[in-house]
């Protein structure tokens, strides 16, 4: 797994900060997927705008039926409004487009994110048109925001971000930050409780051992993210599950641009299989938690997913929903040589 | 034209929408601009997810309005967004003109959809011509559909340039070509000679071409047509065989003629019409792979 530490190091990606020792570890997915075959997951927080079609069929070949895709940093810094207008109506155009080719619901949380935010006169900009896309079908919460450097300016996006949230009736996804976390974390819910709002209605992402109690005990959603060498390995997962049960709490790979696994929750699903963690336990973090903490959107109907998605009748029309001619996305992959 | 087709809409809507449904709709077309944009966008939220299913009159009435323009098939949500946008104030051309393009600009799929439906609707159709270019470019294969099937938008506005791109997309991603408004119509020698290429590299892939193609053709047959025509005589897919046969026949060129007469089998089929070119309509092809 784990085999080029230093190098990843020169390129932080989504989790700046490397603590963990990752333990090589012979266990194989390929030997294992079969554990979990049938298992249906969602994953709360992936980048898909910075993946493959690979990863597509990858993902929807190990059982992701859905998925939601913060708006975040693109690597790039954002020079201007439109920018960030063609990156949000990617988000719910184009990739919403290209994963139903793949047979996978595409939901996306809309916001400024916190790293952004440092940047006021654009950010001034950007929160003028949050509200067009806020209301959009399929935006399931205002995300991801919250704290990165932990700034002034980060602060007043985040409070007026969750005043959008609070009139739009939308979930709020957090980001905590990945220096001074414990710190950050704490502050951004309570800032979120100083503005009134249900802790029911915020996913606090990105924990880590040091965090979750506080965020279940205050009543949020605590949700992790299974990243390669950075902040959560699937095997302390697997103990955060044994200690704290299955409530309240989620699995996302927040897959993007850097080293990062888009299976990273069935991999954590063979894990804890292995473990012995009962199969609804499993349902619950790596499905239906998900499910039940962004559906208070209104905007998630699982009869669109939860039997497979063949394709969204709505989008459909006369029969024809082909892509580019000829091809069939989907369509199983075969190891073979010659390419029609 | 304007008020008699915002009516039928409506009519066709409060048939099936329940009465909060309703109303909240109509509040929303009375709105404020800005207001009823959010509208626009927010319909879904508001909306159940249920599909449109006019009257047969109403139907024939909508067509005798704006020939061509169908709402067959569509979500309550899409002919909801169609009937907001003609509800928008279109007496102050800059205002109204800035509106449409900002919702254009921040479209998601299914409004993109439903913008594209409202173009034959929309004042100053003029204004729209670019981004109607731009759904034809699309690879999202629904904003496609919603210009160029049973949207008589292009028929009216394209050049042929434009016209012939829509059609060569239609037919490369194998779309229901017959369900183009006016599609026999402007068919022209210009997208002849290039659907004529299109073929030559498609059988050299060992591809085949949609039968459909050919109809097109006839009325520009020509020598080079003639030698289309031979092979799909002579092809074993009974389908190219009709297609020949159906496009030699209503052509008025004589070596054509004379090509049918040598398959007395399919002559007689198609003068008898046996076969027309409806049985070659068909909406879900597969044209890649190497034979039906």
């Amino acid at each position: 797994m784990c085999q080029n530490h230093k190098e990843l190091e020169q390129n932080p990606s989504h989790f700046e900060e490397s603590e963990e020792v990752v333990a090589h570890t012979d266990l194989s997915w390929e030997s294992h997927r079969d554990l979990i075959r049938g298992m249906r997951f969602f994953d709360p927080h992936i980048h898909m705008v910075s993946r493959t079609t690979d990863d597509y069929e990858a993902m929807r070949d190990a059982g992701i039926v859905a998925l939601i895709e913060p708006a975040f940093w693109v690597g790039q810094p954002r020079t201007g409004l439109s920018t960030f207008k063609d990156y949000f109506s990617s988000l719910v155009g184009w990739e919403r487009f290209r994963s139903s080719q793949f047979g996978i619901k595409h939901y996306c949380t809309i916001g400024l994110n916190s790293r952004e935010a440092n940047n006021e006169p654009l950010a001034e900009q950007v929160m003028e048109i949050l509200p067009l896309y806020l209301y959009k079908e399929g935006v399931v919460g205002v995300g991801e925001i919250g704290f990165d450097d932990q700034t002034a300016a980060e602060e007043k996006y985040y409070r007026l971000q969750l005043e959008l949230a609070k009139k739009a009736k939308l979930p709020v996804q957090i980001h905590t930050p990945h220096r001074d976390k414990k710190r950050g974390t704490e502050r951004s819910m309570a800032i979120a409780l100083e503005h009134g709002i249900d802790p029911s209605w915020v996913i606090v992402d990105h924990n880590n051992e040091e965090t979750v109690k506080s965020v279940l005990d205050q009543g949020f959603w605590a949700a992790f993210t299974i990243y390669p060498f950075t902040k959560m390995s699937n095997e302390r997962m697997v103990k955060i599950v044994e200690q704290y049960g299955p409530e309240r709490i989620m699995v996302n790979s927040a897959a993007d641009w850097g080293i990062s696994d888009p299976l990273a929750i069935p991999k954590t699903a063979v894990l804890m299989k292995l473990n012995g963690i009962s199969d609804e336990a499993i349902r619950l973090v790596t499905y239906q938690n998900a499910i039940d903490a962004f559906a208070k959107s209104g905007q998630i109907d699982v009869s669109d997913f939860e039997n497979g998605l063949t394709i969204d009748q709505s989008q459909k029309f006369n029969g024809n929903t082909i892509l580019r001619g000829g091809q069939e996305p989907g369509a199983k992959k075969t190891n073979t040589l010659i390419i029609k | 034209m304007y008020e008699p087709i915002k009516s039928l809409l409506w009519e066709i809507l409060t048939t099936h929408l329940t009465t909060a449904e309703s109303e909240w709709l109509e509040k929303q077309g009375v709105a404020h601009p800005l207001e009823l944009m959010t509208a626009f966008v927010a319909a879904p939220r508001f909306l159940s997810k249920r599909f449109v299913q006019p009257s047969p009159e109403q139907a024939a009435e909508l067509d005798n309005l704006i020939e061509g323009f169908s709402v067959e098939g569509w979500s309550f949500v899409r002919l909801s967004r169609v009937w907001l946008l003609s509800c928008l104030d279109a007496s102050n051309k800059e205002a109204y003109c800035r509106h449409i393009e900002t919702l254009f600009d921040t479209a998601e799929m299914n409004e993109l959809v439903a913008l594209y439906s409202a173009l034959p609707l929309l004042a100053y159709p003029e204004q729209w011509l670019f981004r109607a270019t731009d759904a034809v470019r699309s690879n999202m294969g629904v904003v496609y559909e919603a210009i160029a099937l049973g949207n008589p938008y292009p028929y009216h506005h394209f050049s042929e340039l434009a016209w012939n791109q829509l059609v060569l997309k239609g037919i490369f991603n194998d779309k229901p070509l017959h369900l183009i408004y006016g599609l026999e119509e402007r068919s022209n020698e210009k997208l002849v000679l290039t659907l004529s290429d299109f073929a030559h590299e498609r059988w050299a892939a060992g591809r085949w071409v949609a039968p459909q193609v050919w109809r097109l053709t006839s009325k520009f047959l020509n020598e080079t047509l003639l030698e289309d025509m031979k092979h799909l005589f002579q092809s074993d897919v009974e389908y190219d065989q009709q297609a020949a046969a159906l496009a030699c026949y209503h052509s008025n060129y004589e070596p054509a003629l004379q090509l049918l007469a040598s398959y007395p089998h399919l002559e007689k089929i198609v003068n008898n019409h046996h076969i027309t070119w409806t049985n070659l309509e068909f909406s879900d092809l597969n044209t890649y792979v190497s034979k039906p």
